[in-house]
């Protein structure tokens, strides 16, 4: 709840008014991020339990940094950082064209860390193709991501035998 | 400010506002460098003791070379191309080649996406910040790498620029079409055609491999350069050069090279005369390259010899002071008419009046003297220590000529075979692995074979630890080896008696894709056997099992084969191969142990015929019935004894009477005499009853097939009952 908003109201309004007035404002200002902390980045659960979820979906967003990482590594989002936007987007790229590229193969999270101009991309991938593709599709993401982005960009993949083994819960 | 610069780097841009800063640490920078440069010399030292050494100036890439010579090779990684998971890990020769050259396949799929797209990959949304943003390819700086690269076909539309584009990245096929597009020789200036003309003469009109594509060159299986004249008569290059007046020096130096090169000798010496005799000075490396083909001339080493010797006179008189390559063209020819005394002598002449000018014989100069002196058949000449000891004195090798690369290889091949000598080989290696120097390996192939020539001079010659040591560094990460190595290497455990090692070696067979070659198996088996007398219990377990999945392997092989998931047939194990089997897993006491299994299983091979030959060793077979029939597998033992009988093998009597004696628990005379009455017989037990079978049809030979057919009938039926 928006407690500070409130403090702020209180001296202004006479004390019956508050009640009906303060949870309106607060919706319709809607500053506060930990208004929606109840549902952003999290997974409901089913009615069958039956919704695998990986230990990176399994954790909730403010258990980043404590329980799990960042799935981008920049310094953009740093005092006078540099192409915030542009990361993003690009991040978002990168992610939709592994996904796409290793189709139906790709078991977790795309992780996205960038050094100097150097990208490095890690994936747990599933064994499903001959290491013989994958390397196919490992030379051709390289290469055509980097030719996109115009910096070298490097994957760094482990594989699993199947999904279920990155499978942390069911919910 | 340095913390800012370094957030600064993590970025390939410059904001504009931040030129400022630039500027001030560059002049920063600047007036350091003055105040360096007006220092004293730094010997006399400065008042308070402290004297900062003089500045070295840096290359971009110094740095990181720096760091990259601090991590040497490590070889218990798989190569840095492959993947580092275990899935993706190659263990096999044949696995190594395909995913390196899959990832290459893949990288080419992305060039020919950006190629075929270009228009789409002029993107400008990534630019950096605060850069004007400009209609062109974007990175800053901008990177050629990645940029898309022209496609030229006979619709495009071409100026003078693309063509010096094609001559600066010596695209050879695309600079002859534009050349074309152009409108042939008349439409260029005279510079441009002559850098057309030496580009055509470097390739012979021929599209080189390019450079990115590092797999492909690797593993090229480059056959041996033939030594014919592939020059094209009549081509490209001919009538740029006829079209050229008045002719450059340039031009026929170009012209000169590229039919040397390609062994259009005659008309090389030809032009070569020609330009001489109208008094156009001819360059080093011309005469360097007509020195390496002299021998296409004359026929016959003296005249031969004679041809060089007025070469290299000629080259004095035009005033040329020779340089390495003169010295390496020299021996290439001298080692490419043969060998022989005469030869040898004038190949020490040459390479002493060299030194005596101050040139050393480079890498490829100390090839052609070891192709030269060292010789399959020929006599044992030891060149090789003077030459290490030589190279061990230099500070780096550095490649000049192509053929730089075969010297390890063929030195590696004059340890192994001519001089047979470990240490020398350790030494070579050692040199290989000093500094940058394994860069002058080649390519996968002399690689491969580098390492084939070190590991078998290495088992045969070197101490068995030092052996083993080596074979753990190499395999199998930096090497795989072939079966021929393979072969030597399980010579050398067996010697050495190593029966854990022995055990692993059949693993390692079915890792590097080995296990189908019956020649090695067998081998191996024989190895198995011969050194396991005396191993511990431990270890001989492990060389049952090893020789129990041996079996297990075969029978897979057969059942892919009939299914027709194999390419090439199962070639089958030998009957003697399949003996060793049965005795080394028939050594256990237990009955419930799985050894006896296989020992049925391969008895069984044997007796339907599925084993090639009959086996060298027919008294192991005796033993392993008596074995068996002490231990209570009777079936085994008839089973034994039957095969023995059925190839005729005399062992077939006294082993059918010990294992009789054993079964019915009686003294050998007293089966002996059971055995002469046939009557009796038909109260024994099936098993027992189908020894004695087997004791007769041996006892009578062939008439029993003859006279007494229903017996023999009888006993084909009691062996098949023992087979149920």
């Amino acid at each position: 709840m928006n407690i500070s908003m409130l403090k702020v109201i209180q001296p202004k309004l006479g004390a019956g008014q508050i009640i009906n007035l303060a949870p309106i404002l607060a919706s319709q200002i809607h500053t506060s991020t930990p208004l929606c902390r109840v549902v952003s980045g999290k997974y409901r659960i089913t009615k069958k339990r039956d919704r695998p979820l990986t230990y990176e979906m399994a954790n909730p967003p403010h258990f980043i940094a404590h329980r799990k990482s960042w799935n981008s590594w920049n310094t953009s989002s740093l005092k006078d950082g540099l192409r915030r936007s542009e990361t993003a987007v690009e991040d978002e790229f990168i992610r939709r064209f592994m996904t796409g590229t290793w189709h139906g193969l790709v078991c977790s999270e795309v992780i996205i860390k960038r050094q100097f101009n150097h990208i490095r991309v890690a994936a747990i991938i599933r064994r499903a193709v001959s290491p013989t593709k994958m390397y196919f599709l490992l030379g051709y993401t390289e290469e055509l991501l980097s030719n996109w982005i115009q910096c070298p960009v490097t994957l760094e993949l482990q594989t699993v035998d199947s999904f279920q083994d990155v499978v942390f819960k069911y919910i | 400010m340095i913390s800012e610069h370094s957030t600064n780097i993590a970025f390939r841009t410059k904001r504009g506002e931040e030129k400022r800063q630039w500027s001030r640490l560059v002049h920063i920078c600047r007036t350091m460098a003055t105040l360096e440069g007006q220092k004293v010399p730094q010997s006399s030292s400065a008042s308070d003791g402290i004297s900062p050494p003089q500045r070295i100036h840096r290359g971009p890439t110094d740095i990181l070379q720096a760091l990259a010579a601090t991590v040497g090779p490590d070889p218990t990684a798989a190569h840095y191309k492959y993947h580092d998971d275990p899935y993706l890990i190659p263990l096999s020769n044949f696995r190594k080649r395909s995913y390196a050259l899959s990832a290459e396949a893949g990288r080419k799929a992305a060039a020919w996406v950006r190629d075929e797209h270009a228009d789409l990959f002029s993107m400008r949304e990534w630019d950096p910040p605060g850069k004007k943003k400009t209609p062109y390819l974007n990175a800053d700086p901008h990177i050629d790498a990645f940029a898309p690269k022209p496609i030229y076909n006979d619709e495009s539309k071409v100026t003078e620029e693309d063509f010096k584009y094609t001559l600066n990245n010596a695209l050879v096929e695309d600079a002859i079409k534009v050349f074309e597009l152009l409108g042939g020789v008349n439409a260029l200036s005279e510079e441009l055609k002559m850098e057309f003309l030496q580009l055509l003469c470097f390739y012979n009109e021929k599209e080189p491999l390019a450079m990115e594509w590092l797999e492909e060159r690797w593993f090229a299986a480059k056959t041996r350069d033939r030594h014919s004249a592939t020059w094209r008569l009549g081509g490209l290059a001919d009538s740029i050069f006829t079209s050229m007046e008045p002719k450059s020096s340039e031009a026929y130096c170009a012209i000169i090279q590229g039919m040397a090169k390609y062994y259009q000798a005659e008309r090389a010496h030809l032009l070569a005369q020609e330009a001489m005799e109208k008094g156009i000075p001819l360059s080093t490396s011309v005469f360097n390259s007509l020195i390496s083909c002299v021998g296409f001339l004359k026929e016959g080493t003296t005249l031969r010899i004679e041809a060089l010797k007025t070469l290299l006179a000629q080259m004095k008189e035009q005033g040329l002071s020779p340089d390495q390559g003169t010295l390496s063209s020299c021996l290439k020819s001298i080692s490419a008419w043969g060998g022989g005394n005469m030869l040898q002598q004038v190949a020490l002449q040459v390479v002493a009046e060299f030194k005596s000018i101050g040139l050393q014989p480079g890498l490829s100069a100390y090839y052609y003297l070891l192709c030269l002196f060292c010789k399959e058949r020929g006599p044992r000449v030891d060149i090789l220590t003077t030459i290490l000891n030589d190279l061990e004195k230099r500070e780096n090798l550095v490649p000049q000529d192509a053929t730089d690369t075969n010297f390890f290889i063929t030195a590696m091949g004059v340890c192994s075979d001519h001089l047979q000598d470990i240490s020398l080989a350790e030494r070579l290696h050692k040199l290989l692995m000093k500094g940058d120097n394994y860069r002058l390996v080649g390519d996968a192939y002399k690689e491969s074979i580098y390492y084939r020539h070190y590991i078998t001079v290495s088992c045969r010659h070197a101490p068995f630890e030092k052996t083993l040591e080596l074979l753990d560094t190499l395999i199998p990460n930096v090497y795989v080896p072939e079966p021929s190595v393979m072969e030597e290497i399980i010579k050398r455990l067996e010697a050495g008696g190593a029966g854990e090692r022995l055990a692993q070696a059949w693993s390692q067979l079915v890792v590097f894709g080995h296990a189908n070659r019956v020649r090695l198996v067998e081998r191996l088996l024989d190895a198995f056997c011969n050194c396991y007398q005396y191993q511990d219990d431990e270890i001989k377990a492990k060389i049952r099992l090893a020789a129990g999945d041996i079996l297990k392997f075969g029978q897979m092989a057969e059942e892919k084969e009939e299914k027709n998931e194999m390419r090439s047939p199962v070639q089958k194990l030998s009957a003697t191969a399949m003996t060793n089997i049965i005795e080394l897993c028939s050594d256990v006491t237990d009955k419930a142990d799985e050894g006896w299994e296989k020992v049925s299983q391969a008895l069984d091979r044997l007796r339907s015929q599925q084993a090639a030959g009959v086996p060298a060793r027919p008294q192991v077979l005796a033993q392993v019935a008596q074995r068996a029939a002490t231990v209570g597998r009777p079936t085994i033992a008839a089973a034994a004894v039957g095969y023995l009988s059925e190839c005729g093998f005399e062992e077939a009597t006294s082993a059918s009477v010990a294992t009789l004696s054993v079964m019915l628990n009686r003294s050998e005379e007293e089966v002996k005499t059971l055995l002469q009455d046939r009557s009796n017989l038909s109260a024994l037990h099936p098993t027992a009853l189908a020894v004695a079978e087997a004791y007769h049809e041996v006892k009578s030979g062939a008439s029993l097939h003859q006279s007494d057919s229903s017996t023999s009938s009888e006993s084909d039926s009691e062996s098949s009952d023992d087979d149920c």
